[in-house]
C-alpha cells in the first residue's frame, strides 16, 4: 500500500515523527513499508483500501513507551489507532477509521498478568489472544470458563472493548477495571484501582464516584493498556437442546416460549436462533446450491436445509450449572416449548467443563462465492418482543432479497433485549455485488432506524452513520461525546473518528470515505 | 508457553517426528504451532479451504514439500484468497525466517 500522509502532516514531518517513534521502541518496532502497510489493511472490506490505509505501525512493548509515544504524537499532531490483535474482522480488521492514522499495535503487550480461579477473574495485557488465554487455563488446570466468540483469533481485551459477545452475553459486562493511558501520557487505573494498592481493583466495578470502565469501551478517550475480567468458575453439568425450527414464521413462537425463561434465570446464557444459512456456508460453497446471481430462491432453501439436516432456525440451547439445576430447569423449558408446539427436541447432557476451545473455523464462510470473499456485519439492537422480532426479521429478509443478496441472520434473545446479527457475504472481485452490499447496509440502517432500533457496532465505513441514527435531541449524545474528547485529547491524537466519534482537529473528516 | 508449545507438538501427526530437525527448524515449528496452527492444522479453517482449493493431500501446509521461502514470506505478509496479512508485529522478521525453514525444509525421499 502506498503512504498516505495523516492530513495535515508533510512528508518531512511525518519521517521526522517515526524516528521519534524508532527512539522510544527501537527503529525494528516502527513498521512503515509498502508491505507493512498493507498487513494493516481491512481484508473484507466492501469498499475502497484507500479509505481505511494506515501510514505506518509502530509497536511499544511497555507502558512507559506507550506514555512515550504519545508525548510525540501529541507533539508531531499524528493520530494513533490502538489496535490489541487486529482481528476485528467484518467490522474493519487492522484498520483505521482516518487514512494516514499511525496504527499503535498493542500485539507484544501480551501478558497474562494474574488468573485467579478462587475469585473468578484474570488480568490481561491486550495482546493477549483467546487461543493464549485458552492454553494457560489448560495447562495450568484451572477450572474457569471463558466467553469465546466465533472467530477465536483475536485478542481476549480488544473483543471485551468492542462489546463482543458469545451465547455467554456481553462480554463488556465482565469488564472490572481498567488501567489506561490518557492522551496527555497519564496512567489512570479504574475502580478499586485507583487506590495505589487497591486490593479489590478486578473484584468490585466501581469504586468511589463516577465508573469510566465504560467510558473507555468502543471510544476514544484512551489507550487500554490492561484489563480485568471476570471468568465464571466451571459448572458442573450442561445440558444441549437442539431447537430445529422448520419455518421461517416460528422465530415468533420461539421468542414468547424462551426470552422469559431467560429473564427468570432459567436459561443462563443468551438463546441464539440462527437461520439456516449459517449451516452452509462454512461447510459449503453457494454454486453447490444455486447459480443465480438474485438471493437463493424457496425451493433451493428446502433443498438446503434437508441435505444439511438443519432448520430454518437453529440453534443449540444450553443449560449449565449444577447438575440436579439443570434437570429442573431442562422441564421447565421442555414444558414449555411444549405450550407452543408438539415437536421434540433432541437432549443432550454433557460434564459442565467439556466448553468447546477456541476456533478460527467458521470464517472460511468468506469463502461462500468462491475466491476473494468479504463480509460485514449489521446488527441491530431491539426489544426481546415476538411479534417485533418476527417483523425485524421480515423486513431484514425482503431488504437482502430486495438487492438479490443470501440472507443470513441470527438473534441473540436476551431477557430484555435481542441482538440481530445479519451477516453480509460477497466476493471482494464483483465490483456490482459490492455496490449492492453497500445500498443493503444503508437501507438497513434506515429501516432500523424508522424501527427505534440502533447498531450495538459496526464496520468503519458505517461509524459515522449509525452515530448520526442515535439522534435524540439532535445528537446530543454525539455532542457529549465529542466534547469529553476535545477536553482530554485537545489534539485529537488517540483513535480520531472510531464509531463516528471526532475530535475537533479531524472533524471535517465526518462522513468521508 | 514452552509447555505450551510441547503440548501443541505432542498433538503433531506422528510423521512429523521422523524428521530430523535443525535448531532453527524447531524454532520455525514452534512459531507455526503458536501463529498458523489454528488454522493451518488439523480441522483449521486454512487446512479445509486448502482442501477444497488443492484437494486433500495438499491442505496441511506441514506435510507440503512443494513450499518455496519466497511463496511463504509472500503469502504470510500480503495473504492468499481469504487468508489475513500476518504483520511484523504478530510474526516479526527472525520468526518468519524461522518459519520458512521449518516449511521448506529438506524431506528424506519417499519410500517407494
Amino acid at each position: 500500500m502506498k503512504l498516505i500522509l495523516p492530513p495535515g502532516v508533510s512528508r518531512a514531518r511525518f519521517d521526522q515523527a517515526l524516528k521519534a517513534f524508532a527512539t522510544v521502541v527501537g527503529p525494528e518496532w516502527v513498521l512503515a513499508s509498502d508491505e507493512d502497510r498493507e498487513t494493516y489493511l481491512d481484508l473484507y472490506s466492501p469498499g475502497r483500501d484507500e479509505s481505511h490505509a494506515a501510514s505506518a505501525a509502530v509497536a511499544p512493548a511497555s507502558v512507559e513507551q506507550v506514555q512515550a509515544l504519545l508525548k510525540i504524537a501529541n507533539e508531531y499532531r499524528i493520530p494513533l489507532w490502538p489496535i490489541s490483535r487486529g482481528k476485528n474482522f467484518g467490522y474493519g480488521g487492522a484498520a483505521p477509521r482516518l487514512p494516514g492514522t499511525v496504527m499503535l499495535d498493542m500485539g507484544r503487550l501480551n501478558r497474562i498478568i494474574e488468573v485467579n480461579d478462587r475469585l473468578g477473574y484474570c488480568i490481561l495485557e491486550p495482546g493477549v489472544g483467546f487461543f493464549d488465554l485458552w492454553d494457560y487455563l489448560k495447562s495450568n488446570k484451572i477450572a474457569l470458563q471463558m466467553g469465546i466468540p466465533g472467530n477465536g483469533w483475536g485478542s481476549v481485551v480488544g473483543n471485551a472493548l468492542e462489546r463482543g459477545f458469545s451465547p455467554a452475553g456481553d462480554h463488556s459486562n465482565n469488564i472490572c477495571g481498567l488501567e489506561i493511558v490518557l492522551p496527555n501520557g497519564e496512567v489512570v487505573r479504574t475502580g478499586m484501582g485507583a487506590m495505589g494498592d487497591g486490593k479489590a481493583w478486578p473484584l468490585f466495578k466501581h469504586g468511589f464516584g463516577p465508573s469510566w470502565d465504560q467510558m473507555v469501551v468502543q471510544g476514544n478517550l484512551a489507550i487500554v493498556t490492561k484489563l480485568c475480567l471476570w471468568m465464571k468458575p466451571a459448572d458442573e453439568a450442561a445440558i444441549s437442546i437442539e431447537i430445529k425450527l422448520p419455518k421461517p414464521s416460528d422465530l415468533q413462537w420461539c421468542v414468547e416460549a424462551l426470552s422469559p425463561l431467560r429473564l427468570q434465570g432459567v436459561i443462563d446464557g443468551l438463546v441464539r436462533l440462527t437461520s439456516f444459512q449459517a449451516s452452509a456456508t462454512v461447510p459449503t460453497l453457494r454454486s453447490q446450491w444455486y447459480q443465480g446471481t438474485d438471493s437463493i430462491p424457496d425451493d433451493v432453501i428446502a433443498q438446503m436445509m434437508q441435505r444439511m439436516n438443519v432448520g430454518w432456525w437453529n440453534g443449540p440451547l444450553r443449560l449449565a450449572g449444577f447438575s440436579d439445576v439443570c434437570e429442573a430447569n431442562l422441564k421447565r423449558v421442555l414444558d414449555r416449548l411444549a405450550k407452543f408446539t408438539k415437536q421434540e427436541f433432541p437432549v443432550t447432557r454433557m460434564r459442565g467443563d467439556a466448553q468447546p476451545g477456541p476456533t478460527t473455523y467458521p470464517l472460511q464462510m468468506v469463502n461462500w462465492y468462491g475466491g476473494r470473499g468479504g463480509h460485514i456485519g449489521y446488527s441491530p439492537v431491539m426489544p426481546a418482543d415476538p411479534k417485533l422480532v418476527q417483523e425485524q426479521f421480515e423486513r431484514t429478509r425482503r431488504r437482502y432479497q430486495q438487492f438479490g443478496l443470501d440472507y443470513s441472520g441470527t438473534f441473540y434473545i436476551d431477557g430484555r433485549a435481542a441482538t440481530n446479527v445479519n451477516l453480509i457475504l460477497y466476493s471482494k472481485d464483483d465490483e456490482e455485488q459490492k455496490q449492492r452490499v453497500r445500498q443493503l447496509f444503508e437501507a438497513l440502517i434506515k429501516d432500523a432506524r424508522e424501527q427505534g432500533y440502533g447498531e450495538y457496532r459496526t464496520h468503519l465505513s458505517y461509524m459515522d452513520d449509525v452515530a448520526a441514527s442515535y439522534d435524540y435531541n439532535h445528537n446530543a449524545l454525539l455532542k457529549l461525546n465529542e466534547r469529553v474528547k476535545d477536553a482530554l485529547d485537545p489534539n485529537g491524537i488517540i483513535a480520531p473518528g472510531r464509531n463516528g466519534i471526532w475530535p475537533k482537529a479531524y472533524r471535517a473528516h465526518r462522513g468521508v470515505l | 508457553m514452552r509447555r505450551v508449545l510441547l503440548l501443541l507438538a505432542l498433538a503433531l501427526p506422528a510423521a512429523a517426528w521422523a524428521d530430523d530437525l535443525t535448531a532453527q527448524q524447531s524454532v520455525g515449528q514452534q512459531v507455526f504451532a503458536h501463529r498458523c496452527g489454528m488454522c493451518h492444522r488439523e480441522g483449521g479453517t486454512g487446512t479445509f479451504v486448502l482442501a477444497r482449493r488443492l484437494g486433500a493431500p495438499q491442505s496441511l501446509l506441514e506435510q507440503r514439500t512443494d513450499l518455496k521461502p519466497e511463496y511463504v514470506r509472500f503469502v504470510v505478509r500480503w495473504g492468499l484468497m481469504n487468508m489475513p496479512r500476518l504483520s511484523r508485529v504478530e510474526v516479526p522478521d527472525t520468526d518468519l525466517t524461522d518459519l520458512v525453514a521449518y516449511l521448506t525444509r529438506p524431506r528424506p525421499a519417499a519410500t517407494p
